[in-house]
């Protein structure tokens, strides 16, 4: 039985390898396409050949035409815009409805917090004609602010923040309010302060949310000018024209980079966001 | 953010107070409180109204009314045709029973997969960082991006799958042009984009686990599978529950791929409930059938979810 | 738009959180009275070109453009979308087949009155056809076109074969069967090179109307008796538009589809899935397009190339109609709009947009100026225009009837039984014309 240990050992290692070959492939190779041409592409599939994976005899050609004649590059300007305005707007209204759930007692709190309830219910997808009249209806088709602001309301950040509320000691606040601040100092320079950590995962998983969505954007903007990363690379990937492979992957590159490298650095409050909200309930 | 919606949807209802006490005239300080309350509140609440609680009546009303968005002055009210419409042709049934189908095969094929990784994280590793990153990129990958990397992938002149199944010497396969293979290609995309997910969802119930349970079982004389069948696997049944509500959630909303790797097609074989309202709405331009669709979805999404809370609210708690 | 006023309207629409992306043109000559901004909806590159819009605002110092460019695959559902929104666009640059759905819709301005002198006279029967609704004109029309076959010259003449250069010794299907299969190289399925090459529209599968219907049509008999299945089969959806019942589903129908199935499939000489320039890149054979690819070709002569009548069963036929330009009704500046979209469609200003592209005119005027199609292999495209040409079957729910019945091709292309889907495609096509 001495070899054991060293047969589990490979075992293991092999396991590995396959996993990192299954989850790492594909992006290699679109990436590593995204500096190819049309030909060259095809001819390192078929029959395949390590080539697909590494940028063999490389070329930028495809993201120079990417940036030169499509919307790209506003595009990703307009997501960032619309990512940005999206986290701070979630942060500060989830906190600000928080607060007041959590710090004051009044009438109708109860009424209040099981409409907000309802709405995890919702499937917002299977709303999109109706939302779509509505948000048209408000002249924000067609613009970044139309493409944000359904979704500020967040009723999933507003649970997040008010659970961080509740766990927060009042002791904090008594002294401050004995000192005569008012609400809005001690939601500002005690409150909002100390609940550091699930405001980043809140801020992260929004900003997550934002910077992937499609079926919203696609159906509320229709001006390029105005358009956001994920469908500027749908429209350009698939229905308009027969799709240059190349130019396609770079467009696919270029929207998932800023993520990646984003969930690279903060991965562990985003696996934070995405597990602790719902399994310890 | 539909999926994590549901996150702390059960966490919520723990939550809500018990109305105590009688109620006492209200002092001027707590007049003002009251004031600062609603003030604070308003712009969540005014927010959430105009677009969560309004689309759901102008969705009610325009379920019961034929109408194109081309012209919507022109509604007509049908009554309930729109409902009757779903019963008397096939594509409501067709389309709910496909998105079914794909939700059936996603949580069949992530609770394993995702369950038997976690297990692998949680063990001993070298590089075992490294793995829970790379299992975890697909995820915060956009369904778009990932819808185009596999449709590219399952192309079945110049796919890269059709290049490793040439190696393994097995021919082309048509994958997405085919009735047969079109829906489990996009099961099979969907687990590679959904099980890093359910395996860390997975890894933190194994690591929320007390130590002692198990090691009490093996001290007892259990063999390590039976501690797996008999301890660790019961005791994460609320984590499966969650996982599989997760994933049934995510795949009877999923869109993308249907938009943009099969048009719904061929034969309406991947004709997922979402593109089938979009469909309806914006190229069809029958709204009115599209919100009678989307009525019932709701309906069914509505069911789970309570179904969900009921289940998790009731048992397993350890 | 070019990258840098692209860029350029990103920053302004991004800091004003939801401007347009407009660009204003330099308005030459000095406005003396009103401004006025006239919004395009069109997809990328298209019509009007900006030799004729320059030349236009000369005359008309006071009207800017403002233009939206968006995909084709997405210009229909965009269009219902937006004609309806509270901010339309006052031009709209669409598939032609539309213009009675968008008129019946309310969407389109009626253009008659605006009409120059002498344009009854001189417009194609065909395009005042498909462009009237009800009596009203609701579109000039801009260019006129119909698909051929291409050939690739050197491919086709070392397989020894020489396709017809004339409408008389047009090959049937069959016949061009064989020459895809000579032609081809590689396995039946998975060639190298292609008999038929992918089509450039849509995502490059097979199965769209324009193309693929005319597959069935020509197994049809417009001479037939009115209720033969023959004389349905050609015409593909009732006169009067409101039935399609019997018009799909026929047994010349299926016969013709069976065949076109096994293009796909059992004789694996055209792909399922698009293949960007296959044609150009000298991948396959033979390739069904427009003229704008012969306009191409003859600019920049990548390949040696011929062109040949498209191939038919019984009666030859091919599609027409093509992009055109409307005014909309609710648009802000009706009379600009409607003047705008009738000075494109006439004259100098019609010659300088259809040259461009490179398609046929509208006017018959015009023709004589375009020498390239007087002689082969452009001249095809007139002779079939001419001989065979017939709209797509026309009415006000085309929109519906082109998703519905290219879904059904492909799904026939794909593999699937074309009795069995024609039939799902009438019952489908029959339930929009009810309502």
């Amino acid at each position: 039985m001495k070899s054991t240990p060293l047969r589990r050992g490979l075992f293991v290692a092999l396991v590995i390898v396959l996993i990192l070959c299954c989850f790492l492939a594909p992006y290699a190779w679109i990436v590593a396409s995204s500096f190819k041409n049309q030909l060259t592409l095809f001819n390192d599939v078929t029959p395949l050949s390590w080539k697909a994976f590494f940028p063999v005899g490389g070329t930028f050609e495809n993201y120079r035409t990417l940036f030169e004649r499509t919307n790209v590059l506003t595009a990703l300007l307009n997501t960032a815009i619309v990512s940005g305005g999206q986290v701070a707007l979630t942060l500060l209204l989830c906190a600000m409805a928080a607060y007041s759930l959590t710090r004051i007692k009044f009438p109708g709190a109860r009424i209040v917090f099981v409409l907000i309830l309802l709405t995890f219910l919702l499937p917002i997808e299977a709303m999109m004609v109706p939302l779509y009249q509505v948000v048209s209806g408000l002249g924000l088709s067609n613009t970044l602010a139309g493409v944000m602001i359904p979704w500020i309301a967040s009723p999933f950040g507003l649970f997040l923040l008010k659970q961080a509320f509740e766990e927060l000691p009042v002791e904090l606040e008594d002294a401050a309010r004995i000192d005569g601040a008012g609400h809005v100092r001690i939601f500002f320079s005690i409150v909002l302060p100390n609940v550091k950590v699930p405001m980043l995962t809140l801020g992260l998983i929004t900003f997550l949310f934002s910077w992937n969505s499609f079926l919203w954007p696609l159906v509320i903007v229709q001006d390029p000018a105005n358009q956001v990363i994920q469908v500027a690379i749908a429209q350009q990937g698939s229905p308009t024209q027969l799709p240059n492979w190349g130019e396609t992957f770079a467009g696919a590159t270029v929207a998932t980079l800023p993520l990646i490298l984003l969930f690279l650095a903060l991965q562990k409050y985003f696996t934070q966001g995405m597990t602790t909200s719902g399994i310890k309930g | 953010m539909p999926a994590s919606n549901t996150l702390s949807a059960a966490s919520a209802t723990g939550s809500i107070q018990p109305k105590t006490g009688t109620r006492k005239p209200a002092t001027r300080r707590q007049k003002r409180d009251w004031m600062f309350a609603a003030g604070f509140l308003a712009p969540f609440m005014i927010l959430l109204l105009v677009f969560q609680y309004l689309p759901l009546l102008v969705m009610a009303r325009n379920s019961v009314y034929d109408y194109s968005l081309l012209n919507p002055a022109a509604a007509k009210f049908v009554g309930l045709r729109n409902f009757t419409d779903m019963i008397e042709y096939e594509d409501a049934a067709i389309s709910f029973g496909v998105t079914f189908l794909f939700a059936l095969g996603v949580v069949l094929l992530v609770i394993p997969v995702a369950f038997a990784l976690a297990l692998f994280l949680n063990s001993k590793l070298p590089a075992r960082g490294l793995v829970r990153t790379v299992i975890m990129l697909p995820v915060v990958t956009s369904s778009v991006v990932v819808a185009i990397m596999w449709s590219f992938l399952l192309d079945p002149s110049n796919g890269l799958i059709n290049g490793v199944l040439n190696i393994a010497g097995i021919g082309n396969q048509p994958f997405l042009t085919s009735t047969d293979q079109a829906l489990p290609a996009l099961v099979a995309m969907t687990l590679w984009q959904q099980v890093g997910f359910g395996a860390i969802l997975f890894l933190a119930g194994l690591q929320g686990l007390p130590v002692e349970l198990t090691e009490a079982a093996r001290i007892d004389g259990a063999t390590r599978r039976q501690v797996l069948w008999n301890v660790t696997i019961p005791l994460l049944s609320r984590t499966t529950l969650f996982v599989v509500v997760i994933m049934t959630v995510f795949s009877l909303q999923a869109f993308a791929p249907a938009f943009l790797m099969t048009q719904g097609g061929p034969q309406e074989s991947t004709n997922l409930i979402v593109y089938h309202i979009y469909n309806s709405a914006f190229i069809m331009q029958q709204a009115g059938y599209a919100s009678a669709l989307s009525v019932v979805l709701l309906l069914v999404v509505l069911a789970i979810s309570m179904a969900q809370m009921a289940l998790l609210r009731s048992r397993w708690n350890y | 738009m070019n990258a840098r006023n692209l860029f350029l309207a990103g920053l302004l629409s991004a800091t004003a959180l939801g401007g347009t992306g407009a660009y204003a043109q330099d308005a030459a000559a000095a406005c003396a009275g009103e401004e006025v901004t006239l919004r395009i909806l069109r997809t990328p590159g298209n019509y009007p070109y900006p030799a004729p819009m320059e030349a236009w605002q000369k005359e008309n110092p006071c009207v800017n453009f403002e233009i939206n460019e968006i995909p084709f695959a997405q210009l229909a559902d965009t269009i219902s979308v937006q004609a309806a929104s509270s901010n339309p666009p006052d031009i709209l640059v669409y598939d032609g087949p539309n213009t009675r759905s968008y008129a019946a819709a309310g969407i389109l301005l009626p253009i008659t009155k605006y009409l120059p002198e002498g344009w009854d006279e001189d417009i194609l029967p065909a395009t005042k056809a498909e462009h009237s609704y009800e009596g009203e004109v609701y579109s000039p029309g801009i260019e006129q076109t119909t698909v051929a076959m291409y050939y690739n010259k050197m491919l086709v003449e070392a397989a020894g074969i020489k396709p017809p250069q004339t409408l008389d010794e047009a090959w049937t299907w069959p016949q061009a069967l064989e020459a895809f299969k000579a032609c081809q190289q590689g396995p039946a399925g998975a060639p190298t090179v292609w008999g038929l090459g992918p089509t450039r529209f849509g995502n490059g599968q097979p199965g769209l109307v324009y193309q693929d219907l005319i597959y069935q049509r020509s197994a049809g008999d417009p001479k037939a008796d009115p209720d033969s299945s023959a004389y349905k089969t050609f015409w593909a959806l009732s006169p009067d538009g409101n039935s399609v019942e019997g018009y799909l589903n026929t047994p010349e129908a299926i016969e013709a589809l069976t065949f076109y199935q096994s293009l796909f499939n059992a004789e694996g000489v055209a792909p399922k899935v698009g293949i960007p320039n296959a044609f150009f890149d000298g991948k396959a054979c033979f390739y069904i397009d427009t003229p704008a690819a012969g306009s191409a070709l003859l600019k920049d002569p990548k390949i040696e190339w011929g062109i040949t009548p498209i191939p038919y069963f019984k009666t030859p036929v091919v599609h027409t109609g093509s992009t055109t330009i409307g005014a909309t009704a609710r648009s802000k500046h009706p009379e600009i709009a409607a003047k705008f979209v009738v000075d494109m469609s006439w004259g100098e200003y019609a010659y300088m947009n259809v040259s461009q592209r490179g398609n046929l005119p509208t006017l018959k005027s015009l023709f004589p100026r375009f020498e390239v199609y007087g002689n082969y292999p452009m001249k095809v495209f007139i002779d079939q225009l001419q001989e065979w040409g017939q709209p797509r079957p026309p009415g006000p729910k085309f929109a519906q009837y082109d998703k519905l019945v290219t879904d059904a091709l492909r799904a026939v292309a794909f593999g699937g039984d074309p009795a069995e889907l024609m039939a799902d495609a009438e019952k489908k096509v029959q339930r929009v014309l009810d309502r």
